[in-house]
């Protein structure tokens, strides 16, 4: 098993860095070019016992070819929703109740279930956490992948066989024409992840939706597998959404952020304007209550206190105001739900009242 | 806390472990049956002064989990000893074992899991002091200012765990495990199932019962920030055995052992200008099997230290399984953990030096040299 | 740190605590009344009990006074179901036969719950040698036919109501067995027996307070099923004549007792058969409604599922 996965080469393409290091903010070279995904205030409701409930509201994101963009929460978020929201896979009972999720320009909410169908995969197509749920334990890897193609384009038993190996070979699967026979279990939880990253890219879609692709996995597997998936980003141009809950991964892989909260968006922007002058105090709150390599271990954490609200009970206001270092018993806070506005250049945005005193540094903790 | 009778009030060691092994499989009833042996845990030494944090890291297969219930008795060792407070429980009697469950405790990964679904919060905190024949008389009260003392509210107590969120079900777990007042708690992956933003609540908490009580942590993660913030000193375990154990400082700052710093290097840091000056060392392939051991060092297969050596010439060379040439010591002799200048422990022959270790660590960047592009 | 913060959280959580309180308990006897198999199987047995309770007074006669002027009578105010081939009120006899069944399920499910948790919770527990050993002979008896077993233990130890009972809950005790130790086969491996050692409980307590109570609700269900079985049984066996001895009224003996004249006058066994067949189904749903309403763990993957 072990000499059978070791890549030859002292430095493998799989596990190259990427490439140079970026320094500083630096232009927008993507500025004007159309997003391939476009969420326009897409809101989704669950019914509940005192009356439906709100899970992802009126949240507005898009990606454009060849971008990352991350949407960092917590769970409950509404993260994972929003996006399940937007390729139709929502559990019952819940409903996409208003918004558009156009896919360079089609609306995908206007579609009958089988034209959905068909664009999953070949448009746009997901990667969930769990590597071993994603597969299906009595069929091989090789016959799984076929089944995607031949599901979306008439191919042959052999052609589609010889594209499964080309797949495998693409994720850097070592030995790709004997492992193609191989069943779910005889594979670590980072080929199984590869594996499924092999079957979202089959079709070549155009948006791959990555949800929390390696919190299951050890964190040396986790980067080789990020580095892939930026890897085929930028081979194939795709547009990718990162979803995830570590920061850490936000500054290593993405371009644009946006932040959730009880099923709304309150800050979104590139990553060095979300990063560097950050204009929400739940966003402060996340760096801060999280320790890293380079924080100063003797200090406390400084963790956001109490419980994200539950969505049938969400404040008249601000959600994050009980919460919140610099609103918490404010008037305006208390009153008035903040909506997404300019903070800076660049399309920063964020959902709070007082996002210009957090951008001068005042009210910190 | 007592003082148990012959521990020399100088001592400041709580629990000393030697040569602790543990292995499963092997064994079967039927003939021509038997498992492949896998070496969990592979003869380990450390110890864990009392009121101190002992971290200890690895991936899934390194064998921490393995290692913290071992300590604790709750698997049986193969091989080597355990000293806790003074004397050897590697091979006491269970019923003994049971009583000496007052001072030694442990706090689950699974907030979920963890605790019994039938019953209320209260009985379950309280249920340990009443095994144990502790509180008798006031264990409602004394529950109460348990629950207090985690951040529980004591009129929680008539709920049961499902009514409760991740961060506070872990709360319980924590004042379960405190009830009894022990002198070490093994805590295994305690906030890896939390939010991050739960995560720092609990964290604090277990800083605060610490200064409060003087408890040792025997704290088990997978998470080097984590552990870096409430770990006093660290292990840093591969496929069954400490490949490096350095006080937090040292390890993180200076790592010697090439697993420790490419560990370090695939963590990425919320912080844009550091984070990309950083470089990531690759690691060869995955973790292995400890059922098919690799020879030498257990780390060889995947090291790009080996490799380097290799490349620059000058030491005698060995293939390894898969062709590669590396150095021979590497293939052929496991490294044992040895003690540097420093006082740091590193089980390699050739451990990283300055400005090598300097490039995984979140300060000082570093280009690598055999970089390929 | 955190006191202050969440302290102040949980004050307004006292209030909405007893009132969540409440607010649970509604809901579980919500989840049951709203259930219609529950309520039906339910219901139909709370009656059947009360007619069982109240045989003496609701029957119109005694089930064992003859009246051999009138045999084989049909329906009138006297007899509302007509008189046997003895001049018995065929109703009476069902009545008081309804005391035989309850208690023969009663009994059984009582022996056969206790003896079979017990051993299943041991095999399942303790593993190894112990286990296989229990696995084995409970293999063994589960081969036999459960009736073809109580019908040999009741020949062998001849005929009698507790004759009735022992053979036929010792022909079901392992079935109930089997679903508890694969039951605690899945309880034993979660975190929380593992916890329980690490806080020092010996295993006996262990198993008391944490593996059987959260083995309970499988059970249960099996157990319920198991009484209709039982009620089968104990009519099977009368209706060969090796159950309670006649001149006892049972479910089974009128069927017997009706098949001589089954010809002229069916209107005898079918209204036992429906007995039996209504009390057998009533338990059946009851059994029904309890695995959906008995398991926590199903209902909080059923709520889990929405958010």
């Amino acid at each position: 098993m072990t000499a059978r996965n070791v890549i030859p080469g002292p430095f493998p393409a799989a596990a190259r860095p990427r490439e140079e290091a970026r320094p500083g903010p630096r232009p927008d070279p993507r500025a004007g070019v159309e997003p391939t995904l476009d969420l326009r205030g897409v809101t989704t409701r669950f019914p509940g016992e005192d009356g439906p409930i709100t899970i992802v509201d009126d949240v507005s994101l898009s990606v454009r070819p060849g971008e990352t963009l991350a949407v960092v929460g917590e769970s409950g978020s509404g993260k994972t929703m929003t996006f399940l929201s937007a390729i139709g896979l929502l559990p019952p009972p819940g409903k996409v109740v208003s918004g558009q999720v156009l896919l360079d320009g089609t609306d995908l909410l206007t579609l009958s279930t089988e034209e959905l169908r068909r664009h999953r995969g070949s448009g746009i197509s997901m990667v969930f956490q769990d590597p071993l749920t994603g597969l299906n334990p009595v069929f091989t890897i090789g016959d799984q992948i076929a089944e995607v193609l031949r599901a979306h384009k008439p191919m042959s038993r052999s052609e589609a066989r010889r594209r499964a190996v080309e797949l495998l070979d693409r994720v850097h699967i070592p030995d790709p024409t004997r492992r193609v026979d191989d069943f779910p279990h005889q594979l670590s939880g980072g080929m199984r992840q590869r594996v499924l990253i092999a079957m979202a890219i089959a079709l070549e879609p155009r948006v791959l939706i990555a949800d929390e692709p390696t919190t299951a996995l050890d964190v040396t597997v986790q980067a080789q597998v990020l580095e892939l998936l930026a890897e085929l980003r930028d081979e194939a141009g795709m547009a990718m959404v990162l979803i995830t809950h570590d920061l850490g991964l936000v500054a290593r892989h993405a371009d644009r952020v946006a932040v959730m909260y009880a099923g709304r968006v309150v800050e979104r922007g590139p990553i060095e304007a979300v990063f560097d002058d950050t204009a929400h105090p739940y966003t402060v709150s996340l760096f801060e209550s999280v320790p890293h390599l380079d924080s100063d271990s003797a200090a406390d954490l400084r963790p956001i206190e109490g419980q994200p609200p539950n969505p049938a009970f969400l404040p008249a206001g601000c959600a994050f105001e009980a919460r919140c270092f610099l609103g918490r018993g404010r008037e305006d806070c208390l009153s008035r739900r903040p909506a997404l506005g300019a903070a800076g250049s660049g399309g920063h945005e964020a959902a709070c009242h007082h996002a210009a005193e957090l951008r001068k540094g005042e009210g910190r903790p | 806390m007592t003082m148990h009778p012959g521990t020399p009030a100088a001592d400041d060691t709580l629990l000393q472990v030697r040569g602790l092994t543990k292995t499963f499989g092997g064994r079967s009833l039927l003939p021509g049956k038997a498992k492949p042996v896998v070496r969990a845990v592979d003869g380990i030494d450390f110890h864990i002064r009392r009121g101190e944090t002992f971290g200890v890291v690895g991936e899934t297969g390194s064998g921490k989990s393995t290692l913290g219930r071992v300590v604790l008795r709750l698997l049986d060792p193969t091989d080597g000893q355990i000293l806790f407070d003074g004397q050897d429980i590697t091979t006491m009697p269970r019923s003994r074992v049971r009583a000496l469950r007052r001072d030694m405790q442990m706090v689950f990964q699974d907030p979920y899991g963890s605790l019994d679904p039938r019953m209320k919060v209260g009985q379950i905190i309280a249920e340990p002091m009443r095994v144990h024949g502790l509180a008798r008389g006031n264990l409602a009260a004394r529950t109460a200012e348990i629950m207090r003392q985690v951040g529980l509210a004591p009129h929680m107590a008539d709920r049961y765990p499902h009514e409760f969120s991740g961060g506070q079900r872990q709360r319980i777990g924590i004042a379960r495990a405190m009830a009894l007042d022990p002198k070490l708690l093994v805590l295994d992956e305690p906030v890896s199932a939390l939010d991050v933003s739960i995560q720092a609540q609990i964290l604090n908490l277990l800083r605060d019962i610490q200064r409060q009580s003087g408890v040792a942590y025997l704290f088990i993660a997978h998470d080097l920030a984590v552990v870096r913030h409430i770990s006093d000193r660290i292990a840093v375990m591969y496929l069954g055995r400490v490949v490096e154990m350095a006080t937090r400082d040292k390890l993180y700052a200076n790592p010697r052992h090439p697993y420790t710093a490419a560990l370090l290097s695939a963590v990425p840091i919320p912080n844009l200008s550091k984070e990309r000056a950083r470089r990531r060392i690759p690691l060869h392939g995955e973790i292995g099997s400890a059922t098919a051991m690799p020879s030498g060092c257990r780390f060889h297969p995947r090291c790009f230290k080996a490799r380097l050596v290799a490349q620059r010439g000058g030491v005698e060379t060995a293939a390894a399984k898969d062709g590669t040439v590396l150095p021979a010591p590497c293939v052929r002799t496991d490294p044992a953990l040895a003690q540097d200048s420093e006082g740091q422990m590193v089980a390699c022959h050739f451990p990283l030096e300055g400005a090598e270790a300097a490039q995984a660590t979140p300060a000082a960047p570093v280009r690598t040299s055999g970089d390929p592009a | 740190m955190t006191d202050v913060a969440t302290d102040t959280a949980f004050d307004g959580d006292a209030l909405r605590d007893r009132e969540g309180a409440r607010r649970r308990r509604r809901q579980a006897v919500r989840r049951y009344l709203t259930h219609p198999a529950f309520m039906i199987g339910g219901t139909v047995l709370i009656l059947l009990g009360l007619v069982a309770i109240f045989a003496p007074w609701i029957a119109p006669n005694s089930p064992l006074k003859t009246n051999m002027s009138l045999i084989l009578a049909g329906p009138s105010w006297e007899y509302p179901l007509g008189t046997d081939q003895y001049g018995r009120c065929v109703l009476s006899r069902l009545i008081f036969g309804t005391r035989i069944s309850l208690q023969v399920a009663f009994w059984v499910v009582t022996i056969s719950l206790t003896l079979g948790t017990f051993i299943g919770a041991l095999a399942g527990y303790i593993g190894g040698w112990i286990e296989r050993a229990i696995v084995v002979v409970i293999d063994i008896v589960l081969a036999f036919p459960g009736f073809l077993l109580a019908l040999a233990l009741v020949a062998a130890q001849g005929s009698s109501l507790q004759s009735v009972i022992i053979a036929v809950a010792i022909a079901y005790t392992p079935r109930v067995a089997t679903v508890m130790r694969s039951v605690v086969l899945t309880i034993r491996p979660r975190p929380f027996i593992e916890a329980s050692h690490a806080i020092g409980l010996g295993h006996l307590r262990i198993l008391l307070r944490h593996v059987v109570p959260n083995a309970m609700a499988p059970v249960i269900v099996v157990a319920t099923v198991s009484a209709a079985t039982a009620i089968l049984a104990e009519a099977g066996l009368s209706f060969l004549g090796l159950g309670v001895q006649p001149p006892t009224p049972t479910w089974g003996s009128v069927i017997a007792d009706g098949q001589a004249v089954i010809t002229t006058n069916p209107s005898i066994s079918i209204s036992a058969g429906l007995c039996i067949a209504v009390t057998v189904i009533a338990l059946n749903l009851l059994g029904d409604g309890l695995r959906d309403t008995l398991d926590p763990q199903m209902r909080r993957q059923t709520g889990a599922k929405m958010l």
